[in-house]
């Protein structure tokens, strides 16, 4: 067998079969999209472009691709700061190697617990009366602080949550990645007498950035669905405040209003949306890997 | 004397982190044995009474174990497929596909933009017209989109690390390319590989809304725990901690073993 | 495309079917030919206590009942999206007051009395409750939990300030600022914050109600009149001496407060009342007073139940056993079996609640309470399929309001109203 048939061959099944579940989830979005079909009828009629055209106009539209872009960033770039932060002083002062794997394995407890529980836990850490974190606040004389409740803490404060799951097991994955690494250019590095922080910055970190960069794609990628979370924590409030995209296509789709095409059309936007903004970051992702 | 307070420091600042980060897991450990009376304080209680209430309503209700199964049957299906699936069509991008490799790559990672309340109404009606809505057999095929995706996406920079050199030495000595990907790139790659892995199997073992919406009686253990929290009217605040701590023994001890597995796939790989 | 056709294709039949009179099937003729019933439900105690007496029933039918439990949330898209698609994964569906408009008018349930068997006296069902579960005169859930509002109030605080339990809504104003004292981690009021047709609009609506509001005139929206503004207004007023957060409130942290000991007045719905009484859970037992809310505030009426799929349990056996499971599981009987085993917190039946049993287990004020509540208990939401949507935006305005986002409560409430021309224009 040679190159080209092996190749094909392994990649043949893989994308065949995505591709047609790709087409039955797109196309079946596009096709809802264009009737005004509801969850109360099964009736519907062909209305062309007209849940765009609404969406255009809603309010609410508008203010969820906000809070969704402030949510990306916010839970992309915490989840990769702290796993790069954690990953490299645990790579630095855990030695042993049964340390290291009892942290690794208690890391991944949070994004292991089911996402509605771990949302009910920290609700309740949350609480400004009965919540251990505003206890230990009053000890030092602050708050209480209404963390879910002040609009403008509220976002931060689930989106604090989403770090805590995604971060930890990303610090494990660094740390793995960490520790498969050659270790030549490092103790080169260390001849040099170079620190231990410009070891990471010069020398470790830029091998890893293919790795790195997949992980915040796919981080990228998980943060757009984040409905139960937050759904659980504050239900997209207060008022709008943490209503993202996917949640506010659950609430008019499926929980409340049963407006299943207007939904579908709201996917479809965010599928290009989403389409245009990822390929851009991921060309320059690319370039600046290679 | 600096660096000694430097080398404290970097002790100590590990050490707070993870204390911090793993604060709401001691929490909930120390919530789970407590009787909703010690939960429900204003000054939070350290000293109470233990109880064993909350583990025995969990132990007690059909449903986990039900959901349990479900969900052992329906991730560990997903993840190998995905695997089998997914890791060679990986090597093959990262090899050997250099024009079109980028663009597939990202159409792969693109099939996971849209929100799953679009994808939950096509699939449950072409489900009901094949038959296979309500079934373990729907729910693997649905979550491949994910497995299969994602272990694509993050296995090809697994592949790409390993060095060429050893992939050509081995395929001037006559090693068919199979071989080369069997015995050399794969045992390379496994350690990065898990992340893949493990990544693929934590976001199938925790989807809700797809689990939610094309089963009903074979639910799986997300659904579950999300009727956990409410029983009536009452959150019990006691038995989500209990749930929490038991629901996640099981992953926990799936990915010990992965991680056991890779390790002597490293050591059993060339040197 | 297909499935469109499929289900205008099954709605079809149904009408054909329903044309003609049902033929009662009996358990003997249909043994056996239902393997298992599929019932959805939510984790109620009326739910739960049935598990140690299927056995009897699945003897009786030659079937496995399989009841799928879910939160709320869950459990709503779930049975919606089932009856909505055609799957009918359901023989038994789960219906609560805020979609029962719904579910009539989409067709996906029978009317109870053809098919619950005529033993299970339907008539007995409380009166409160019964009118939750009925659209133009005809019942079709049947409830095993529900009931109206209760005001709760800490007797011990009330004779500390020395001050009268309240029977006016401005009586309850003054003696909540009364009893309020943040310093000391005591409160006088909670309420519920969060949006939701069922959260805070919940409880805001008999505010709205007391203050002489309607939802509708002429089929047109007007809850951003007068009596909207004013509501909201008091209802604000009073969320200043409530827990810090209760801007997003749900019930359980509402009750929980009041049950952690940190608030002094709490008008809830009724079942909670039984809460406060029990030593595992609360840290108030038997500091608490019960009493109907104080005037002019009606009592918010509720109920959930089971009823039969039309979409799930469309042949003959399947419905008659969904029938007989249905009253079955709701019967007197079952109620009393609950009572002999300690819960006394779901009561669908007047037997019930003039049964000894009943009395045994709870304070004789809270009864006294209930009764005198009883009659102020109405459904004070919107009867109309839409309401989930135009509840859950008119909650996100008030809860903007709360939470200070915006403080305007006359334009907030015009731009719910206006979104709530736009639902009710949707409804066929």
């Amino acid at each position: 067998m040679t190159r080209k048939p092996f190749a094909a061959l392994s990649l043949a099944p893989a994308i065949a079969l995505l591709a047609m579940l790709a087409i039955v989830s797109v196309g079946g979005a596009i096709w809802l999209a264009l009737m005004n079909r509801t969850l109360r009828s099964p009736d519907a009629e062909f209305v062309g472009a007209y849940n765009f055209l609404r969406l255009l106009r809603d309010r609410r539209f508008f203010n969820a691709l906000e809070i969704s872009v402030i949510w990306e960033l916010f839970t992309v770039a915490g989840t990769i700061l702290l796993a790069v932060t954690l990953a490299i002083l645990i790579f630095e002062t855990v030695k042993k190697p049964i340390w290291r794997n009892l942290l690794c394995f208690a890391f991944l407890v949070p994004v292991l617990l089911p996402r509605v529980a771990a949302a009910f836990i920290w609700r309740f850490l949350y609480s400004p009366s009965l919540g251990v974190i505003n206890y230990l606040l009053g000890l030092v004389g602050i708050g209480p602080v209404e963390f879910l409740a002040d609009p403008s803490l509220a976002l931060v404060s689930v989106a604090v949550v989403d770090i805590w799951q995604w971060g930890l097991f990303f610090t494990v994955i660094l740390l793995k990645l960490l520790e498969t690494l050659p270790r030549d250019p490092i103790e080169a590095a260390m001849l040099d007498n170079a620190r231990t922080w410009e070891i990471h910055a010069y020398v470790t970190l830029p091998m890893l950035k293919g790795p790195i960069i997949s992980l915040v794609l796919v981080k990228a990628v998980e943060s757009l669905r984040s409905f139960d979370l937050i759904f659980v924590m504050t239900g997209g409030g207060p008022g709008t405040a943490t209503e993202t995209l996917d949640l506010y296509a659950y609430q008019m789709g499926i929980n409340m209003g049963g407006r299943i095409s207007y939904a579908s059309a709201m996917s479809i936007l965010l599928l290009v949306v989403t389409t245009i903004a990822f390929t851009i970051i991921w060309k320059a992702g690319r370039r600046w890997a290679n | 004397m600096g660096k000694l307070i430097g080398h404290a420091a970097m002790r100590i600042i590990p050490a707070v982190l993870v204390v911090v980060a793993l604060g709401p897991i001691f929490w909930t450990v120390l919530g789970a044995f407590k009787e909703l009376r010690d939960i429900v304080t204003p000054i939070p209680k350290l000293v109470f009474e233990p109880t064993i209430d909350n583990f025995v309503t969990i132990l007690r209700n059909p449903t986990i174990r039900d959901g349990l199964l479900n969900s052992v049957v329906v991730v560990s299906a997903t993840v190998l497929i995905g695997a089998l699936l997914g890791i060679p069509a990986a090597h093959a991008l990262a090899r050997y596909a250099r024009r079109w490799g980028d663009d597939i790559q990202f159409f792969v990672l693109s099939l996971r933009f849209m929100p799953p309340v679009a994808i939950a109404i096509p699939f449950i009606v072409i489900y009901l017209d094949l038959g296979i809505y309500d079934t373990l057999f729907g729910l693997v095929l649905v979550y491949l989109t994910t497995s299969v995706s994602t272990i694509i996406w993050l296995a090809v920079p697994a592949f790409e690390s390993v060095p060429r050199d050893i992939e050509e030495a081995a395929a001037m000595e006559g090693c068919p390319p199979w071989e080369v990907f069997w015995r050399f790139s794969l045992p390379i790659a496994a350690p990065s590989l898990f992340g893949a892995l493990v990544f693929t199997f934590v976001l199938v073992w925790n989807e809700l809304l797809l689990a939610l919406t094309l089963a009903a009686q074979n639910a799986t253990l997300p659904v579950v725990a999300a009727s956990i929290t409410s029983l009536g009217k009452e959150v019990p605040w006691g038995v989500i901690n209990a749930a929490t701590v038991l629901l996640v023994l099981p992953p926990l001890v799936f990915i010990g073993l992965l991680m056991g597995l890779l390790n002597s796939m490293v050591r059993s790989g060339p040197k | 495309m297909r499935n469109a056709k499929m289900m205008a294709g099954t709605a079809f039949i149904v009408l054909a079917a329903q044309t003609q009179a049902f033929a009662q099937e009996d358990a003997t003729a249909c043994k056996g030919k239902v393997p298992t019933l599929n019932v959805i439900a939510q984790g109620m105690p009326a739910v739960t206590a049935l598990d140690e007496h299927l056995g009897e029933f699945n003897e009786k039918w030659g079937t496995e009942v399989k009841i799928t439990l879910l939160g709320e949330n869950e459990r709503r898209a779930k049975s919606r999206l089932d009856a909505s698609t055609g799957a009918g994964s359901y023989h038994v569906i789960y219906i609560d007051e805020a979609n029962l408009a719904e579910y009539v008018s989409a067709d996906w349930v029978y009317p109870l009395a053809e098919v619950v068997p005529k033993e299970y006296d339907i008539s007995d069902f409380r009166t409160d409750l019964s009118n939750v579960a009925t659209v133009d005169g005809v019942q079709y859930f049947a409830p095993f939990v529900g009931g109206g509002d209760v005001m709760m109030y800490r007797k011990d605080i009330l004779e500390e300030k020395g001050i009268d339990v309240p029977t006016s809504l401005d009586e309850l104003t003054a003696a909540i600022k009364a009893t309020n004292d943040p310093d000391a981690g005591r409160y006088g009021w909670s309420a519920r914050g969060q949006r939701g047709s069922g959260m805070n609009v919940w409880r805001w609506t008999p505010f709205f109600r007391a203050k002489g509001g309607e939802w509708l005139k002429e089929k047109q929206p007007v809850f951003n009149n007068e009596a909207g503004v004013e509501a909201t207004e008091l209802y604000i007023d009073l969320m200043e001496y409530a827990p810090p957060g209760v801007a997003t409130f749900n019930w359980s942290d509402s009750v929980e407060a009041f049950r952690g000991g940190q608030v002094a007045f709490l008008i809830e719905s009724d079942v909670f009342g039984p809460w406060m009484e029990d030593e595992a859970k609360s840290t108030v037992v038997g500091k608490v007073g019960y009493a109907p809310p104080p005037d002019p505030l009606p009592s918010a009426g509720w109920a959930h139940g089971w009823a039969v799929s039309k979409v799930g349990a469309d042949t003959d056996c399947e419905r008659a056993a969904a029938g007989d499971f249905v009253g079955w599981a709701t019967s007197q009987e079952m109620e009393q079996k609950r009572l002999a085993a300690g819960i006394a917190s779901d009561i669908g039946r007047v037997s019930t609640l003039q049964s000894d049993a009943y009395k045994a287990l709870v304070p004789a004020e809270y009864i006294e309470a209930l009764l005198a509540t009883s009659e102020k208990t109405s459904l004070l939401i919107m009867a109309n399929p839409a309401w989930p949507e135009i509840g859950d935006n008119l909650g996100l305005v008030l809860e903007e309001l709360f939470s200070g986002t915006r403080d305007d409560v006359k334009s907030a409430l015009d731009e719910a109203a206006f979104f709530a021309e736009d639902s009710l224009a949707r409804v066929k």
